[in-house]
């Protein structure tokens, strides 16, 4: 029996390797904590909706029982009497009332903290002594815009970071390096299939699961912080451009696999210790923020961040004289962008390529 | 060069500063091949190196007329069951063997076929579709082997392919072996079981510390061994008759009773000369029944070459 012509192709057995690959990558007890980190911002978005919804039927019943004119409530200022206040708000839906004593000679005082909501976000008015001092706020003030920036600051972040880096960490060096500890990598190399389709097909194989579990999940977290909101307002956000940046960031996330995932194969094709490799890139794209100018091009992060669509706010927990270094490069456009990134994959792919010609089984070694 | 032969022209493999192998220069007809040899002494090296899973630090090797580092060509005509235990984790033996039957490029219906009847070659069809991981050690060195014969390969590469095996699951693979053998076809084995090489070999190897220390037939390879007279077992009547006899010759260096009295071992540094002498003496009346030789066998050659105490 001969092999089907249709199949004896390099394609065909590509997509061999890409089947036997494919299970590893999805199912294996490794990719567990991977779906973790990927699927981490998501439970965290989703959980922000329920109690954002929670918070907003709360007020909202509350603004029924004790109702306050908006505009009013907005225009209580410091130092306004509590007559006054109660005059023109009416009486909080709650309020709590204690003593203290201060001042030389002790005197006694009186703190009242009144509650009001108008619905959408709750207001506490702090008195002394009848006369009001300050006013916080909380509830569910956030709007989806904010929410973008939180979103846009957590990709950067975690997700690209940390969660996409180690993920790929986790299942591309594991391609290679996972099959010469359990020594059986010798199956493949004792098949006709050249090996650089077997690094192609691994590679495929890698790409497909991240891509798949870290694309799945940003859209996820959109859909998560969408449910916090009125139809109207994800509506309005979509039909402007919701959608056009979903794709966007789904895209980074492929991308970043894409970029990542070819450096780790290497890395565990390469290397008897894949994850000191991991470790230097992960602390030069960590510390890509501070190297100055057109050297930060020489990382992957600085693409991918150009191609995200929302700029997150500075980081203000950088000290303000870090901060002056932290002034990001003149940013990419999106082709240049992923004709780097493209570029990137493919010049270590070709690399792993022409290495595994010369890779030998000597599995004592490893 | 015969493009039907195994040949390895002056083949060298270091590994740093240990040596693999060393100035292996061979070329095996198809037939069953024993590669014997202790510990340590290159035979997997040399399995490997023919598989491309290594390469020569020097010299070429030609399987079929094609070189190892040709997967494409090379794989079709080779199946290797190597010495390692070790599976792709999870898989049951069907899909163990049928996943790696379409990277030769089968079709999903041709690699079914191909594994059914590799499965039933070994013997394995009722275990097929459990988990590797929990099969016995016999039943993986079956798979193992299954795997390596399941693409009809002309070059069968076996290392150690009898450890483990029960009785008759190996009287039944020693068969299959032959039966490939039978065909044409190559089958290159490794292993430690001397025996059971003598029963099956057509050629054998034998090596030491990475050095190819005889090959050949056996008798070939047994009659160049002139420091250990041939020994040469007679089956007679009257054996202490025999035994004054045949130590009248020359060459003749010693002569033991056989323990139940009813033959004599003869060890002669002339063994052609002796037979030829043999022929005049059994038409005395010695009653003699049967003559063999009684360490033509490779547990003999490998003891005179390499030592008793280095065998496992």
């Amino acid at each position: 029996m001969t092999p089907e012509t249709t199949m004896a192709g390099l394609s065909g057995q590509l997509f061999a390797v890409v089947r036997i690959e494919i299970a590893k990558t999805f199912f294996s007890r490794r990719s567990l904590w991977i779906y973790l980190l990927a699927l981490l911002p998501a439970a965290l978005f989703f959980m922000n909706s329920i109690y954002a919804k929670r918070e907003h039927a709360r007020l909202a019943k509350i603004a029924i029982e004790h109702p306050v004119e908006k505009e009013a409530l907005r225009s209580i200022r410091n130092g306004a009497r509590l007559e006054d206040v109660v005059g023109l708000l009416g009486e909080p839906y709650r309020k709590t009332t204690y003593g203290f004593w201060s001042g030389q000679p002790p005197q006694r005082h009186e703190r009242l903290v009144y509650f009001y909501t108008d619905g959408q976000v709750d207001v506490t008015l702090y008195f002394i002594d009848g006369v009001m001092r300050r006013t916080g706020q909380s509830g569910a003030s956030q709007t989806l815009n904010q929410l973008l920036l939180v979103f846009a600051n957590v990709f950067e972040l975690y997700f690209l970071r940390l969660a996409i880096f180690f993920g790929c960490a986790g299942i591309f060096t594991n391609l290679f390096r996972g099959e010469m500890l359990d020594k059986s990598l010798h199956f493949y190399l004792l098949s006709p299939v050249p090996r650089p389709v077997i690094v192609a097909g691994k590679y495929v194989a890698g790409l497909l699961a991240t891509a798949v579990i870290f694309s799945v999940s940003t859209a996820l977290q959109f859909y998560a912080m969408f449910r916090g909101f009125d139809g109207e307002v994800v509506h309005e956000y979509l039909q402007s451009n919701g959608w056009s940046q979903i794709a966007a960031y789904m895209g980074v996330s492929m991308l970043a696999c894409a970029a990542y995932g070819s450096i780790f194969l290497a890395a565990g094709l390469v290397a008897k210790n894949p994850t000191t490799i991991a470790a230097l890139l992960l602390l030069w794209e960590s510390v890509n923020a501070f190297i100055p100018g057109n050297l930060k091009m020489a990382s992957i992060v600085f693409y991918l961040q150009s191609l995200c669509p929302i700029e997150p706010p500075p980081d203000m927990t950088i000290p303000p004289m870090l901060r002056s270094l932290v002034a990001p490069a003149e940013s990419v456009d999106a082709f240049t962008g992923i004709a780097a990134l493209a570029v990137i994959s493919l010049l270590v792919l070709i690399a792993s390529g022409i290495y595994s010609r010369k890779l030998e089984i000597n599995y004592s070694a490893d | 060069m015969n493009p039907g032969f195994i040949t390895f022209d002056n083949v060298s493999r270091f590994y740093g500063e240990v040596l693999g192998v060393n100035r292996v220069t061979l070329s095996i007809p198809p037939g069953i091949t024993s590669l014997v040899g202790p510990n340590g002494s290159g035979k997997t090296t040399l399995l490997n190196l023919m598989a491309g899973l290594i390469r020569p630090t020097e010299g070429s090797i030609r399987v079929l007329g094609i070189e190892p580092r040709n997967p494409r060509e090379l794989f079709r005509l080779v199946g290797y069951s190597t010495q390692f235990d070790s599976y792709p984790r999870g898989t049951t033996g069907r899909q163990f063997i049928q996943s790696f039957l379409r990277l030769f490029g089968y079709s999903s219906s041709q690699a079914s076929k191909l594994t059914a009847e590799a499965l039933d070659l070994v013997h394995l069809t009722d275990a097929a579709d459990r988990k590797v991981a929990g099969y016995s050690k016999g039943m993986r060195q079956r798979i193992k082997l299954a795997q390596a014969i399941a693409h009809n390969p002309q070059v069968l590469v076996l290392d150690e392919p009898l450890n483990g095996l029960d009785p008759l699951v190996r009287a039944e693979t020693l068969n299959l072996f032959r039966k490939f053998s039978s065909e044409g076809r190559h089958v290159f084995v490794s292993t430690h079981i001397l025996h059971e090489v003598d029963m099956i070999s057509d050629q054998f190897i034998l090596m030491s510390n990475g050095y190819v220390v005889a090959e050949g037939q056996i008798q070939d390879v047994r009659s160049e061994i002139r420091d250990h007279p041939m020994q040469v077992t007679i089956r007679c009547k009257r054996p202490n008759a025999l035994a004054s006899r045949v130590f009248e010759l020359d060459h003749v260096v010693e002569v033991r009773l056989h323990p139940d009295g009813k033959g004599v071992l003869v060890l002669t540094r002339a063994a052609d000369l002796f037979y030829r002498k043999l022929n005049h003496i059994a038409m005395e009346d010695f009653g003699i029944e049967s003559i063999a030789p009684a360490d033509d066998t490779v547990k003999s050659v490998y003891e005179y070459l390499i030592g008793e105490e280095s065998q496992r």
